[in-house]
């Protein structure tokens, strides 16, 4: 108690002596010391605060959350529309399984149609015929060979006027061409048929997004059939259209040749 | 937080106080008071805002709610009301929808049935049992009687002639022109198949449309346009029959004039040699 009593004593003895530093200390201890958090019932401030955070609150509900609702309302009557009426998924799917079905008669279709047709009976004939229905290009380079086995090579010029070798030989030329045309259009044809097979396919797994796509590429390739289909039309024009000139030829050969025998029985009959 | 905010003010109140008690001179008390003037310059926390400044803030976030905020949502609302709109009342009208799929219905009941009638009439017109087998075997759409055609056509245009009743070449022709005259009948047998296939395809696909969506209409359409591929490359091979066919008779004629040719240059000869001799 007594040192207790004695240092307090020393205590103001100090302050009185060193007054500077005593005021010193209390005012940065003052300026230091923690200062008390302001309640929120009692600050004026943080009840501004709350009011205008509670109105902010409020306007974000019924601006932006109406505003958003009614746009979610639209959004979901878009969507019902959508997968109701345009894309419905059950729809959707049945044409899909259509399509998949409709690969079940492409396979038949083509199925009968790679049946063999050949029919001749003769060595020759049936090699001919072979290469005739082939569908295969690279045998072209054979037809005329074969074609001259069966229907005989152009007479030699001994043995046929110019003229008849001539009508001879555009004729066989046109006669040959068609059927080559015709080993062509068979091998077209199957590779079309196989696009078709490919295009169909891919429209069974595609989506209502990529259908058109896939459509169109199918359109191109009916352009492109239908294109084909036309040349073998001309082709087949071409063989009537040279028909139709022979037959103009025999009458003409015919009117020359009679022209031809009276002259030389006129000659025939001058002699004594 | 607060035990730590304790501690430090501790801590320092004692450091502070006893270097001030200990400083000797003037300068030393000088140093210390400096010391803790930077000190509190430091660790004291920054002056509270006003109130009138916190009221402005919030009215300005209010005014950004009600102003931009509400006007974009209110565009975005009207905008998408009106892509609604135009989709049920422009690009897919429901009645609209519903009157197609019913003009497909319509239209199967109305030539669906006759159409098909039509083309099942029956063209037979032979009178001969040999004639009547061949045509029966041409129209009947099979593919699997090409031997039993090959026999009718033999019975009613008579076979190849036996090598002492022509002459190699007219053998070879004949054979060849056989070949082509029954290729192309079995062809056409063929293609009277697929022809059947083909349709039995397009009344699926018309089938289908008549409950499609606008969404699975392009698979149709795609299918269609598939089954029409394939319908033109049976169309070029029967073409391409048609093609050896003619050709075929365009070559037949030709040979003939050949023979023709050959046969009127050794007649000139035998002529010319006759009255040579008289």
């Amino acid at each position: 108690m007594k040192n207790v009593v004695l240092r307090g004593k020393k205590t103001l003895e100090w302050i009185r002596r060193y007054k500077v530093r005593t005021a010193v200390l209390l005012g940065i201890f003052v300026l230091a010391a923690p200062k008390p958090v302001k309640s929120q019932f009692l600050d004026p401030c943080c009840a501004i605060m709350g009011a205008g955070l509670n109105t902010i609150g409020n306007a974000l509900g019924s601006v932006i959350g109406g505003g958003l609702n009614a746009i979610l309302s639209i959004e979901q009557d878009i969507s019902k529309f959508e997968q109701t009426i345009v894309w419905p998924q059950k729809l959707i799917n049945q044409a899909r399984a259509l399509v998949s079905d409709m690969q079940g008669v492409f396979t038949q279709m083509e199925g009968v149609m790679r049946i063999p047709v050949n029919s001749a009976t003769l060595p020759a004939t049936q090699q001919f015929e072979q290469n005739l229905l082939s569908r295969d290009p690279n045998q072209i380079p054979q037809t005329s060979t074969q074609y001259v086995a069966v229907y005989g090579a152009i007479p030699d010029a001994a043995a046929a006027s110019p003229e008849t070798r001539n009508l001879v030989d555009v004729t066989d030329a046109a006669a040959q061409a068609a059927m080559k045309r015709a080993i062509e259009i068979d091998a077209l044809a199957d590779l079309e048929l196989q696009a078709a097979d490919e295009i169909n396919q891919s429209i069974a797994t595609a989506a209502p997004g990529s259908a058109p796509i896939i459509e169109t590429q199918a359109d191109v390739w009916l352009v492109r059939a239908n294109a084909y289909t036309q040349s073998a039309t001309a082709d087949l024009m071409r063989v009537q259209a040279v028909d139709l000139a022979n037959a103009s030829a025999d009458v003409k050969n015919g009117a020359a040749n009679t022209t031809a025998i009276r002259q030389q029985i006129y000659n025939l009959l001058k002699r004594p | 937080m607060v035990v730590l905010t304790r501690f430090l003010f501790g801590s320092f109140f004692v450091f502070f106080s006893y270097a001030m008690v200990v400083a000797r001179n003037r300068r030393q008390v000088l140093a210390v008071t400096l010391a803790g003037v930077l000190f509190v310059a430091l660790a004291s926390p920054p002056p509270a805002l006003a109130q009138g400044s916190l009221v402005a803030v919030i009215q300005s976030v209010l005014n950004i709610i009600n102003g931009k905020i509400q006007s974009a949502l209110n565009a975005i609302n009207s905008v998408r009301a009106g892509v609604d709109r135009y989709y049920q009342e422009a690009i897919w009208p429901v009645s609209v929808i519903n009157q197609a799929k019913a003009l497909v219905t319509q239209m199967i009941g109305q030539y669906r049935n006759p159409m098909r009638s039509i083309f099942r009439v029956n063209l037979n017109s032979a009178i001969l049992p040999n004639p009547i087998a061949l045509e029966n075997g041409m129209r009947n759409h099979q593919t699997s009687d090409f031997p039993e055609l090959t026999t009718s056509f033999g019975k009613a245009f008579g076979s190849v002639p036996t090598t002492t009743a022509a002459s190699p070449v007219d053998r070879m022709m004949v054979d060849m022109d056989d070949a082509l005259a029954m290729d192309t009948l079995k062809t056409l047998k063929e293609s009277d198949a697929a022809d059947d296939f083909t349709l039995q395809a397009a009344d699926s696909i018309e089938d289908q449309a008549s409950e499609a969506a606008p969404g699975s209409a392009p698979f149709l359409t795609a299918t269609a346009t598939a089954a029409s591929i394939e319908s033109q490359a049976l169309t070029q091979k029967m073409l391409a029959a048609e093609l050896r066919q003619e050709a075929a008779r365009l070559a037949h004629e030709n040979a003939l004039r050949k023979r023709g040719a050959t046969i009127t240059g050794d007649v000139s000869t035998l002529i010319l040699n006759l009255l040579k001799r008289r």
